[in-house]
């Protein structure tokens, strides 16, 4: 039996080719698209769950009332480690680690630069990261020990063995490599190349026993018998015995498996995060396939009549319903099966592509037969999915009736096929909306000023030798004419790397814990970074030596600290005493989307990682930028010099949205694709029932025009219903999109008209096609066929 | 020959719109014997296909009874009535009803199929019909590459391939020439005289002939019968 149906179900594709074309094209994007996200969803959701002990294994966060709200945040003080270990039993090990750190290796005559953290020793016993050479409990021990990744070694050692080796870092220590490790997957929130001992910081002077300093993500792991419910409400009040500045500050712990897909926090509670993408996207996949499959059901149904009289036979001959539904779903899983060895090829060759929009990673195991599995439960979801409806429909009908010819089709007002032509419609109009908007947006923000000046200016790290010859570096970088102005800070002017709520000036309320960004500039930062000055002057050592303690402040600070005369007023900060200077406009150093928060930028006698050059206009950039590393090459022979323009890190503050974007254009591209696919198959069928009723009315006199639109009229009436559907809820999902952003757009009535316009045109197009096709036709051929 | 293989009585059927109701069958009474060949006779819209389809159990009635083979099948579900229509009932249509997609012997296999005969048992019973009909030549072609007589010829086939009790003929010659025609009564009386009882709709006096007795019918019930031999 199941030989037969195959057998009638592939010589039914062979027959209606085009048909089967539209079908299986239509399916293979769909699952194409779909699996795409899939594989990249499935990506997102395994991030650091794949350590032995990820249920057991949580990172340190702390929450703290201000102005009325709770904050949560997951950098704690570096002693805190120390506390937790003492004080519960329930804990079995905790580590800490710091910021990535870029460091400059050197072996030999081979320099480079890599990245990576100072970590406690425990770092590889708590996470699944394997280890080629060496072994977890002791590869950490000792304070001048290294683990690097395979492919550090590869890069350092070529293919010697690195075990024993020895490289200098940052031309400072020498380090033995104790340990080799595979390299790190990408579904981790850690990226690292090498692993440092902790115990190497305090021989430095790095570690400190301050409860203020929150710098350092400190993580836990609980005994398998301990459960969170039980520490959690004593871990609560830790603060409280060693704090003395925030004793009421909470500490929590946090579920590392969480933490990439829930990590956000609005007022103390979890407030969604990537898994809300994750979520959306989820969302989009189940519509592509489900788009796809109303494709199939669409055509299917309307060939029944072609199919009915087989169907009145088989009944007649002694089919029953049940031996029917089966062979329509059999039909419908071949042609999914088709499809799906199709949308393999196009994944094969599409991923890579994708995984660039995404920014991730992703690769196919074939070898992974959960790969397949799921492979096949996709096939066996759409070709049940797609065949369900019309196995259900084509098995219900009367032999009597198909057999006598008294079947016909019902033109009733609302039908399923008409219900799912709408659906189609409004999931591609949504998602139109959507990239429009996300775009304007993303428009938007580029377009808000930043209030400095990005243009020709670049920037590079303090390290080696560079602080030390920081006056000599300067002043020749502007004695040769390369750079028009030069200064150091203490973070690229993109990136806000320090605030405070500990910052006091005249007047200030003493519950009053508003977070201040805190910069650091030694001098002419105005000029170099193209501030505009509204009040006072820049800060200028030349001419004021005095000015090593000066301030700036921004308007939103002179606002906040409700100063009427800013200049000259003393500002407390790390036990000095600033006095401000100026008052600069406005400008954007973090989020484009954000409003700008208060600021103040403090003089040469704050600390120092960035040297920002304002390059000289007069010589090409490049020429610039030659002339520059001799100069760096000069004065800091054992680095590289490695730097960046500030317009392209900027620029980097909106690749989120633009890959939002991108991908909402994409998938509402696919969608109205897929769509117009199916639409073009219905018209092509619908215009094939009426050609008798064309023809007569040609016959009498009707023109070209009147009957194409005769035609389109039915089909665009779908669309706008579509469109009604579709639109309030693509205001309703992108007005609660955009309220993420405090900086945004209003939603305009022009989105949706053009929207509504686009998919008209682009249905009528697929429609109108068909329907001129049929019109023109002569009607002599046509009502010749009766 | 004295058992009833079909006794109805009192069979109405009605069709209904949104404006009219039609009785198609009006209180109809009949009885046919096993291995008789009945024939029925009437105007268009007399109500003998639907007589024809209910026997068939394609169709059920709005009312009275029916026995077939000594059980009452009215009010029979559509998965009972497919059961014992797969079993016990063959038919043969004016227009052949064969199969597009399907090849003289895939159409003939098929209620073998639907009854669950093994593929080999299948090849057995399909060849013998054929050869029996004379089309084994024409086993791989398809039904539009065969003549109407031939198609009409492997729906016989098909209807006989199970060996029903009953076969139910519309018509069987209306798409058909004379001698086609003639080859298609000739070979339902030989299924006739080999034990299958056969009940043909007809308009043909001729074809009506090859039968043992005529029930013509007008307007829902039968008004006459001829008895011929």
């Amino acid at each position: 039996m199941f030989k037969n149906y195959l057998k009638i179900a592939w010589r039914n594709l062979w027959r209606s080719k085009s048909f089967s074309f539209l079908n299986i094209s239509g399916l293979a994007i769909g699952i194409a698209a779909a699996s795409l996200i899939i594989i990249w969803l499935l990506n997102e959701v395994s991030y650091d769950r794949f350590h032995t002990n990820a249920n057991r294994i949580y990172n340190v966060y702390n929450s703290d009332l201000n102005d009325g709200k709770i904050g949560c945040w997951n950098t704690t003080p570096k002693v805190m480690a120390k506390a937790i270990q003492q004080d519960y039993p329930e804990v079995e090990t905790v580590v800490r680690v710091n910021w990535p750190q870029q460091l400059l290796f050197t072996v030999g005559d081979k320099k480079l630069k890599a990245a990576g953290n100072f970590v406690d020793s425990g770092f590889l016993k708590m996470f699944s990261f394997p280890l080629i050479k060496g072994t977890a409990n002791t590869v950490l021990n000792n304070n001048y020990s290294i683990v690097i990744t395979e492919s550090l070694s590869k890069k350092l050692f070529g293919n010697e063995e690195a075990v024993g080796k020895t490289v200098l870092l940052d031309n400072q220590d020498n380090f033995t490599v104790t340990g080799v490790l595979k390299d790190i997957p990408t579904n981790t929130q850690f990226d690292f190349e090498y692993l440092i001992p902790w115990s190497y910081m305090r021989t430095k002077g790095w570690d400190d026993d301050f409860w203020g300093n929150n710098s350092t993500n400190t993580f836990v792991q609980l005994k398998k018998e301990a459960s969170l419910a039980s520490i959690a409400p004593k871990i609560k009040t830790l603060r409280s015995k060693y704090d003395k500045e925030s004793p009421k500050m909470e500490t929590f712990l946090y579920p590392i498996s969480r933490s990439y897909l829930y990590g956000r926090f609005d007022n103390g509670k979890e407030s969604g995060g990537r898994i809300e993408t994750i979520r959306l996207f989820a969302i989009i996949a189940i519509f592509i396939i489900l788009i796809a499959c109303i494709n199939f059901m669409n055509l299917s149904t309307a060939r029944s009549e072609k199919r009915a009289k087989e169907v009145g036979i088989r009944k007649v001959v002694g089919a029953e319903k049940k031996s029917l539904i089966g062979q329509f779903l059999g039909e419908s899983i071949l042609i999914s099966f088709i499809a799906g060895v199709l949308a393999l090829i196009i994944i094969t060759i599409s991923l890579p592509y994708f995984a660039d929009l995404v920014q991730k990673k992703l690769s196919i195991n074939f070898s992974d037969y959960r790969f397949w599995l799921a492979g096949f439960g996709i096939i066996l979801f759409t070709g049940l999915l797609a065949g369900s409806y019309p196995a259900l429909y084509l098995s219900g009908f009367k032999p009597v009736a198909v057999l006598k010819g008294t079947f016909k089709k019902v033109n009733a007002l609302v039908t399923p096929r008409k219900v799912l032509v709408v659906t189609q419609f409004a999931f591609a109009i949504i998602l139109i909306i959507g990239a429009i908007i996300v775009r304007q947006q993303l428009l938007n923000a580029q377009d808000r000023q930043t209030g400095y000046s990005k243009d020709n200016l670049v920037y590079s790290f303090l390290e080696g030798d560079i602080e030390k010859n920081y006056s000599l570096i300067k002043n020749e970088l502007l004695s040769s004419g390369i750079a028009t102005s030069v200064t150091k800070t203490s973070a690229p002017i993109t990136e806000g790397w320090s605030n405070s709520w500990g910052i006091e000036w005249q007047g200030k309320n003493p519950h009053d814990k508003t977070v201040i960004d805190r910069y650091c500039a030694d001098d002419d930062i105005c000029k170099t970074a193209g501030l505009q000055i509204v009040q006072g002057r820049d800060i200028d050592l030349d001419k004021y030596p005095t000015d090593s303690l000066a301030m700036l402040l921004n308007e939103s600070a002179v606002k906040h600290m409700k100063f009427t005369e800013p200049l000259g007023q003393i500002i407390k900060d790390n036990d000095k005493d600033w006095h401000v200077v100026g008052v600069v406009k406005d400008f954007i150093l973090k989020s484009p989307y954000r409003p700008i928060e208060p600021m103040i930028i403090e003089g040469a006698a704050g600390w120092f990682n960035v040297i920002q050059i304002k390059m000289n206009t007069i010589k090409s950039t490049r020429k610039n930028l030659a002339a520059a590393e001799a100069i760096f090459k000069k004065y800091n022979p054992n680095y590289p010099f490695e730097y960046k323009f500030v317009d392209e890190q900027y620029a980097k503050k909106f690749d989120n949205e633009k890959r939002t974007g991108k991908l909402a254009g994409l998938f509402a591209f696919l969608t109205i694709f897929i769509s117009c696919l199916g639409l073009f198959g219905l018209a092509s069928y619908m215009a094939e029932t009426r050609i008798k009723e064309i023809g007569v009315r040609k016959v009498l006199g009707a023109s070209v025009f009147s009957i194409t639109r005769m035609l389109s009229k039915d089909f665009l009436t779908l669309v706008i219903i579509a469109f009604a559907v579709g639109a309030p809820l693509a205001f309703w999902g992108m007005y609660k999109w955009l309220q993420d952003y405090p900086y945004h757009i209003t939603i305009e009535w022009w989105v949706f008209a053009l929207a509504g316009f686009t998919a008209i045109l682009i249905a009528l197009l697929t429609v109108s096609y068909q329907a001129i096709k049929a019109a023109v036709a002569n009607p002599v051929k046509s009502l010749r066929t009766e | 020959m004295n058992n009833n293989m079909i006794k109805i009585t009192d069979l109405e059927k009605y069709y209904r719109t949104e404006e009219v109701e039609t009785i198609a069958l009006n209180k109809l009474s009949i009885e046919v014997k096993e291995g008789e060949f009945v024939a029925v006779m009437g105007p268009s819209g007399c109500g003998k296909s639907t007589l024809l389809n209910i026997l068939g159990l394609l169709d059920d009635a709005d009312g009275g009874s029916f026995v077939f083979n000594g059980i009452e099948v009215a009010g029979y579900n559509e998965r009972k009535r497919a059961d014992l229509r797969k079993r016990n009932i063959g038919f043969v249509f004016q227009s052949f009803n064969l199969i597009d997609e399907l090849t003289v012997f895939e159409n003939v296999e098929l209620p073998l199929i639907y009854n669950n005969v093994k593929a080999a048992d299948r090849k057995k019973r399909v060849e013998e019909v054929l050869d029996n009909l004379k089309i084994m030549h024409r086993r791989n072609h398809y039904p539009q590459q065969l003549s109407g007589g031939q198609q009409q010829r492997v729906a016989v086939a098909r209807a006989v391939v199970n060996s029903p009790k009953l076969i139910l003929a519309d018509e069987p010659t209306g798409n058909l020439d004379s001698s086609n025609g003639n080859e298609v009564m000739q070979l339902l009386t030989e299924l006739n005289e080999k034990g299958t009882t056969i009940v043909m709709v007809t308009h043909s006096e001729h074809d009506a002939r090859y039968s043992h007795r005529i029930i013509r019918m007008l307007d829902g019930h039968s008004v006459t019968e001829n008895i011929l031999i």
